[in-house]
């Protein structure tokens, strides 16, 4: 941009605010303001004042302000006579399915990513296409399709029993190892219910998210580093470890924190695949505000407890961000 | 290298194709229940999906106001964000596009905690204009992303040279920025219309079960067992993203909505 680009443009934003259209303008932005506002910022501002309401036996519940919720999601109604740490364990399942799936996804996404950039410019749209058309899928398609290709009467352990890989898998002794795991029964192998199916699902659930987030940081690298590398002798992974992979560390790390925190909110995966002792806060939010128990207010508590958990992680990440340049 | 890359590329589209190619074959059957591979194949279970079975019809049409009307009023509250963004670049702008992106950055379930909450007040609880705002809202971060690359990538000199040829800034705006901004502007359309036609979660909180989309007629019947005609509601939907992300590929430029870098070809 030219030093006469910057100087016009104060001119053009100033004699627009001069026209007749002004009273217009601010029409439509105080409009968009108390829209956003309204839309945006609003809904979360009730979750977090229900949140200290109260339930109220038989009926629906009233507004207060009581930390009760938040003692019972911490240390259990009873508390101090008795201690239960259901909510923090359910807590802690959210955490675990979306921390080992958000990894997997962007270990298994980087090296397709790196490959998809190296292809022509018509080849990745072809690609882009396939990738952002199984993104838009529904979780509950993608739920859908992995439970018939995980559940005992048709899909995977059925063709595990038929090729005869099951009576193989038994004869060498590693049928026993699986069913140490919990992925089989005395009978054949079986994934429902189970940790592997859950974060398999969630996994592949973000794993074209993975792709699209690591695209433009990917897409930007600069071959000839890698070459001139090569040149002076570096092995290929040599390269791929000093070169490449110092040179998108931050949106590697910001990828995985994204599909972290989306993770945290997976309902549809858990409820199918997850061991019920496994659920997580997400399951319970629903089970408080919509499902069994009607207890709104609590639901609401847990709700904002997963959103402060994902806002601290998002800080962390921006943190470590923002050190990682600074050195 | 390059071997590795291309086998490795097969061999993840392969995963992830195949939760997608089983659903598709079971919609197939000609019975009540799901075979992979598919038994007796017939294409009936498409009539019951499109015509016969009002309960998927009645989906089907919920799900298409809803897409549709969310993604016309996303672009509608996106596009004057977005250009207030480019052309002023005010601090009240910037908040603008920061908390209207907010509701597509937190983890969806809150969200759609909060919305069952505010329109439970407000009395849209269960009514579908309610969901249409719902998703436009959620959404909304996608085309005031798109659009904001379409300004960006208007050349400024461009701009300059209309106004010293005396256009006003309203003539300017209909013959250079409208122009090149409309792929861009469509392309965030359509990206809120695929989404939300596969969106559940926040759906399923703000509907209040009143009335079902196809995605949250699929979980309903989730624990009934699956049906093909719910298989044929999968290929439906992934036909749309298809053809849909297609279309932006062979009008728009799809590597640089998705952030490629525009020196290398």
């Amino acid at each position: 941009m030219t030093v006469a680009n910057d100087i016009s443009l104060p001119d053009r934003v100033q004699s627009a605010n001069k026209t007749s259209t002004f009273p217009a303008k601010s029409v439509l932005l105080g409009f968009l303001t108390s829209a956003i506002v309204v839309f945006c910022v609003f809904p979360f501002l009730l979750v977090l004042a229900i949140s200290f309401g109260r339930k109220v036996d038989g009926a629906a519940w009233v507004w207060d302000f009581t930390l009760e919720n938040y003692q019972r999601f911490f240390v259990g109604v009873l508390w101090p006579q008795e201690v239960t740490f259901l909510y923090l364990q359910q807590l802690y399942y959210s955490f675990y399915f979306a921390v080992i799936a958000s990894l997997l996804a962007v270990v298994t996404a980087l090296p397709f990513t790196l490959a998809l950039t190296r292809l022509s410019r018509r080849a990745q749209a072809i690609w882009l296409v396939f990738i952002l058309s199984s993104l838009s899928l529904s979780e509950v398609f993608i739920v859908m399709g992995w439970d018939i290709l995980l559940s005992n009467n048709s899909g995977l352990p059925k063709l595990f029993k038929e090729t005869g890989l099951t009576a193989w898998l038994k004869e060498v002794g590693w049928f026993q190892t699986l069913r140490d795991w919990g992925l089989a029964n005395p009978r054949n192998v079986k994934f429902k219910t189970s940790d592997f199916a859950t974060i398999l699902t969630m996994s592949y659930l973000v794993w074209p998210y993975a792709v699209i987030l690591l695209y433009p940081a990917l897409s930007r690298l600069d071959p000839s580093l890698g070459e001139a590398a090569r040149t002076m002798g570096a092995s290929r992974w040599t390269v791929t470890r000093t070169v490449t992979l110092p040179s998108i560390r931050l949106p590697l790390m910001g990828t995985t924190l994204l599909l972290f925190v989306f993770l945290l909110g997976t309902y549809v995966s858990i409820t199918v695949f997850a061991a019920p002792n496994k659920h997580t806060t997400a399951v319970a939010i629903y089970a408080n505000i919509r499902g069994a128990n009607l207890n709104a207010p609590f639901g609401a508590t847990q709700a904002i407890i997963l959103l402060i958990s994902a806002s601290v992680c998002l800080y962390l990440g921006h943190l470590l961000n923002r050190r990682a340049e600074g050195r | 290298m390059r071997t590795f890359g291309t086998i490795y590329m097969g061999l993840a589209s392969l995963v992830l194709a195949m939760p997608i190619v089983v659903v598709c074959g079971a919609a197939l059957n000609s019975g009540r229940s799901m075979f992979f591979p598919p038994v007796d194949p017939t294409f009936v279970r498409f009539g019951e999906f499109f015509v016969s079975e009002p309960v998927w019809t009645a989906a089907l049409w919920n799900s298409v106001i809803v897409a549709v009307g969310a993604s016309i009023l996303a672009v509608a509250m996106a596009w004057p964000i977005a250009y207030l963004l480019w052309s002023t670049g005010t601090k009240l702008s910037k908040t603008l596009a920061g908390l209207g992106s907010l509701p597509f950055a937190v983890p969806p379930i809150v969200f759609g905690v909060g919305l069952g909450f505010f329109w439970a007040f407000t009395g849209g609880l269960g009514e579908i204009w309610a969901g249409v705002i719902s998703h436009a809202i959620l959404l909304m971060a996608l085309p005031l992303v798109t659009i904001s690359i379409g300004l960006q990538s208007i050349d400024r000199a461009h701009l300059d040279a209309a106004a010293t040829m005396g256009a006003t800034e309203q003539v300017a705006f209909r013959t250079v920025v409208l122009p090149q901004t409309i792929p861009y502007t469509i392309s965030g359309l359509f990206f809120v219309l695929v989404l939300s036609f596969n969106e559940f979660i926040v759906i399923f909180f703000v509907s209040a079960s009143s009335y079902a989309t196809v995605t949250l007629q699929i979980f309903n019947s989730l624990r009934n067992g699956y049906t093909p005609t719910m298989a044929v509601a999968a290929i439906t939907f992934l036909t749309v993203s298809v053809l849909v992300f297609s279309a932006v590929a062979r009008w728009g430029d799809l590597p640089r909505l998705m952030g490629a870098d525009q020196s290398r070809k």
